[in-house]
């Protein structure tokens, strides 16, 4: 609340309407695509003509289908293995220290912090040359989870320091075993990071193509692989058509969130 | 926090994920710089024959280029997403109030379209057929439609587009959590906007900046998707020729070779972070 | 008569701020001299930091002036202000150095390098922190970091110290310390502080004046003793936890003095306070030291001379703490009897006794 000048209010329209600018650039692409999903036409500047046809098409696309539920099954699988793993890593780096965590850390970032070409590579040559798995599900759960796990590792780890852990000691203390505590207590107390390390999880999982492409061999299609092969075939307003249903409905679900959240605060009033 | 020294209490716990690890993460890193120094032999076998050929390969060449050109790509990728994403950050902090959380979210937003289908409808905008040409057209500012795709700076663009959230995020945690006190006590001390910025706001978000690096770089460094739509077969980087080498070619030892040179890039890239930024950036990437 | 040195360091002239849906500031008028501890005391929200930001300049008013050395200085920028501000959180610059966080102001006038180097080495004295000046924020304690915050304004010279809650943060022992301290620095440079706080204890401390706040305004400004001894109002009373008040309304007046009646129905008899600025007597305290307490058979004629029973007897030292409860109204009342006095009326719990004070120690309280 300082003094305003004339120099201070120049600067902030110029300020302003360049920010403007930008999400017009960000969003203008989004757009585009959201628009052309409804029109008849391949390409061109207008819409030719008011249309479902395209998310018809995609429900009745027998491949569409068939890589939906692969990246599906593979997402949940990731979610379920990831978060498992990553809360038992998370317990012990916080709780014990043992020589060779530091190597531990190092090696839990690395796959995040790789180009996911190099590791799709070197799964690829891994698979192919050293252990025999069969390109397809398995090695794409495989990739899916070695990238899932620091994630969720992470999280997790971070947020283990918000914890009373005064409250594992009270149970253990009143009785419960190790799998009783785990269950009743430490669980719930960490499923928000849980919960956070699946929302940053499954998208990943189910939007990645780069490593996927490297190990997926030629038998399995998730989303991506697909959306990818169509592309290459040429334009194609399906895609338009999936674009938008990948915008719709995480927007959809964060506008019911916001109203849902003011609903719960005006009520508290 | 228990200590347990001595006691192997923590392997249950760590156990399984660091099987996991050595097994799928460093196990195959390893593979690949053992193939980097091998030959390839007919039909995508490789020949247990030591050689230094396919780093040479490398350094002489296209492909050597390609690997400095992806360099630059990358570099040029980052400061731009540095230079648009910081004043967005930014104002969006500064000037933000109640709708702070809504507008960090319009810009997150466009990026949970798959990453497949931004790139596509950038290429349907820039296409020749595409939605700029026939704006352009019709609004009679061009006779025939250009060729906007296929070039540096389609990829570059699409690099941007992609990659700018990542840069944005992380700053904007680090503007957010600054404590607006200590720029009032630089104010009370005399310190004008300019250097309130310098001394104070930028030293102290030195680590989303860093953070935002890491996020942008290096995924910028292993792309090829946006090289193959965006830029045809007319713009490479190091990553495609990984991608032909691996699948297309079948000549592992020389895609070994590419990858193991990026991954040394990345590894010293994440050297250079720490040494300036400390471990606290990397958290903060989380 | 020196006009120099009687012209105020600071002055607020009728001073107003307003925020959406509140009035922060509201008509305050106050002087501070030259070299005197000025302090704002009140609750929390009563308008004390506002008051204070808009001294430093990081909030712009709404009405009246603020004069700095008889110079009005609204629109003049924080930094071209002749003073600093120590924020309640400190705001040590947690990426600098003790030395560059002091030198910080310096390095923004331009002083050249040798020069900074030898004021920051006598500040650290003055504070007394030598060898400290390679050290972060983080790797110093509350009090060390206090030091520094302080050290970071004082090198400037500035005529007026703004200080914001300092000892907010530190626990109780290092909060007296500081305050002792803070007191010493001041006295030693000689340089006018303007004070917040929203501790009785510490304002009585520190001050040369005290003013104490109450939504917007000031009710009363004095000095330590008069605060605390002789509070105007039921709330400030209250606030610097007064004991015994008792509240009631005038049922009579004359000869200079006025007669109470509390709810209970004791009559209390105070001396009339003509200086009331219109507002209503609201009822009055008494200090503990100021009660007497007599046998039963010293008689109720008298002015205010109340039956009572001890309920409690509290050995503090010197004296002990007596709770009373007083007839027929059961109203509680606290008196410090001497422990010397104790030994020769040894007086206990649940005994009946009688309670007296002069009417020149009734306080009136107003509002």
């Amino acid at each position: 609340m300082k003094p305003s000048n004339r120099t201070g209010i120049m600067g902030r329209i110029v300020a302003r309407v360049l920010l403007a600018l930008g999400y017009v650039f960000i969003w203008a692409p989004v757009i585009v695509l959201v628009l052309f999903s409804f029109s008849r036409n391949k390409f061109g500047l207008w819409w030719e003509g008011f249309t479902l046809q395209w998310y018809a098409e995609l429900l009745t696309n027998a491949k569409v289908g068939q890589a939906l539920q692969t990246s599906l099954i593979v997402a949940a699988v990731a979610v379920v293995v990831s978060t498992a793993l990553g809360t038992l890593a998370a317990y012990g780096l916080y709780k014990y220290r043992f020589r060779g965590k530091k190597a531990v850390r190092i090696g839990l970032l690395l796959p995040i912090v790789m180009p996911p070409v190099v590791i799709g590579a070197a799964l690829l040559a891994f698979f192919s040359k050293v252990i025999r798995i069969p390109l397809g599900y398995p090695s794409i759960l495989i990739a899916h989870i070695s990238f899932s796990v620091p994630l969720a590792t992470f999280v997790i780890l971070g947020r283990m320091a918000r914890i009373d852990w005064s409250l594992e000691e009270a149970s253990a203390d009143l009785g419960a075993d190790t799998l009783t505590t785990w269950r009743k207590i430490i669980v719930p107390l960490l499923l928000p990071g849980i919960i956070a390390s699946a929302a940053l999880i499954f998208p990943w999982s189910f939007d990645d193509v780069t490593v996927t492409f490297f190990v997926a061999g030629t038998g399995t299609m998730t989303l991506p692989l697909y959306i990818f092969s169509r592309i290459r075939a040429g334009p194609s307003p399906i895609i338009n058509a999936i674009g938008m249903i990948f915008v719709a409905l995480p927007t959809i679900g964060l506008v019911l969130w916001t109203m849902l959240q003011s609903r719960v605060s005006g009520k508290k009033r | 926090m228990k200590q347990f020294l001595g006691k192997q209490v923590h392997l249950p716990f760590v156990g399984p994920v660091t099987l996991w690890l050595i097994m799928f993460v460093g196990g195959p890193l390893v593979l690949i710089v053992y193939f980097s120094v091998l030959t390839p032999g007919p039909l995508g076998t490789i020949l247990r024959t030591p050689t230094l050929e396919n780093y040479l390969f490398l350094l002489r060449g296209a492909v050597g280029r390609v690997l400095l050109r992806t360099l630059l790509f990358a570099s040029g990728t980052n400061m731009i997403c540095l230079l648009i994403g910081y004043p967005l950050a930014y104002w969006i902090v500064k000037y933000g109030g109640r709708w702070k959380t809504t507008l960090l979210l319009l810009i997150v937003i466009p990026s949970w379209t798959a990453y497949l289908i931004r790139i596509y409808s950038i290429k349907s905008i820039l296409g020749y057929n595409g939605f700029l040409n026939q704006a352009l057209l019709s609004l009679g500012l061009i006779s025939s439609p250009l060729e906007l795709l296929y070039s540096v700076p389609a990829v570059m663009s699409g690099l941007v587009y992609t990659w700018l959230p990542f840069m944005v995020l992380p700053i904007y945690a680090a503007l957010d959590g600054l404590d607006p006190s200590l720029l009032e006590a630089a104010e009370d001390l005399g310190a004008s906007p300019l250097q309130r910025f310098s001394t104070v706001t930028l030293p102290l978000t030195k680590g989303g900046i860093i953070a935002g690096t890491i996020l942008v770089f290096i995924p910028a460094l292993g792309d090829w998707i946006v090289p193959l739509l965006l830029g045809g077969g007319k713009v490479l980087m190091a990553g495609s020729y990984v991608q032909m080498y691996f699948v297309g070619a079948a000549n592992i030892p020389r895609g070994s070779s590419l990858a193991t040179a990026l991954t040394a890039v990345v590894l010293l890239m994440l050297y250079l972070g720490i040494k300036f930024g400390g471990e606290e950036a990397l958290e903060r990437i989380i | 008569m020196e006009n120099r040195e009687s012209m105020p360091c600071l002055e607020l002239r009728e001073v107003v701020k307003r925020f959406p849906g509140l009035i922060a500031v509201n008509h305050v008028s106050l002087k501070v001299e030259t070299g005197k501890v000025f302090t704002l005391l009140g609750p929390s929200g009563c308008g004390k930091t506002t008051t204070l930001r808009l001294v430093a300049g990081l909030e712009t008013l709404d009405e009246g002036d603020v004069l700095i050395d008889g110079k009005v200085v609204n629109d003049v920028p924080p930094y071209k202000r002749d003073c600093s501000t120590i924020f309640q959180t400190l705001a040590l610059f947690p990426h600098m150095t003790v030395e560059q966080n002091i030198a910080y102001g310096l390095e923004r006038r331009k002083v050249p390098r040798s020069e900074i180097r030898k004021r920051v080495g006598e500040m650290l004295e003055l504070v007394e922190l030598p060898g400290m000046e390679k050290r972060r924020p983080n790797q110093l304690s509350g009090g060390q970091r206090q030091r520094v915050a302080l050290a970071r304004s004082l090198v400037l010279k500035p005529k007026i110290l703004l200080l914001d809650e300092p000892l907010a943060s530190l626990d109780r022992k290092l909060r007296k310390e500081m305050q002792v301290e803070l007191k010493r620095i001041q006295r030693e440079v000689g340089i006018t502080f303007l004070y917040v706080t929203h501790d009785q204890k510490e304002a009585l401390a520190v001050s040369d004046t005290i003013a104490v706040m109450r939504e917007g305004k000031l009710e009363q400004v004095g000095v330590p003793q008069e605060i605390y001894e002789t509070p105007r109002t039921k709330f400030i009373a209250d606030f610097m936890g007064a004991a015994n008040i008792l509240s009631g309304k005038v049922i009579a007046s004359g000869h200079g003095k006025v007669q109470l009646e509390t709810e209970g129905g004791l009559r209390i008899i105070a001396l009339e306070n003509r200086n009331r600025g219109g507002k209503v007597i609201a009822g009055i305290s008494v200090h503990p030291e100021l009660i007497e307490l007599l046998p039963l058979d010293a008689g109720l004629e008298g002015e205010n001379r109340f039956k009572g029973r001890i309920i409690e007897m509290i050995y503090q030292g010197d004296f002990i703490e007596t709770k009373i409860s007083l007839a027929p109204a059961g109203v509680l009342i606290t008196a410090h009897v001497p422990s010397r006095l104790q030994t020769v009326t040894q007086f206990s719990p649940g005994e009946e006794v009688l309670v007296h004070w002069s009417p020149s120690s009734s306080n009136i309280l107003l509002e």
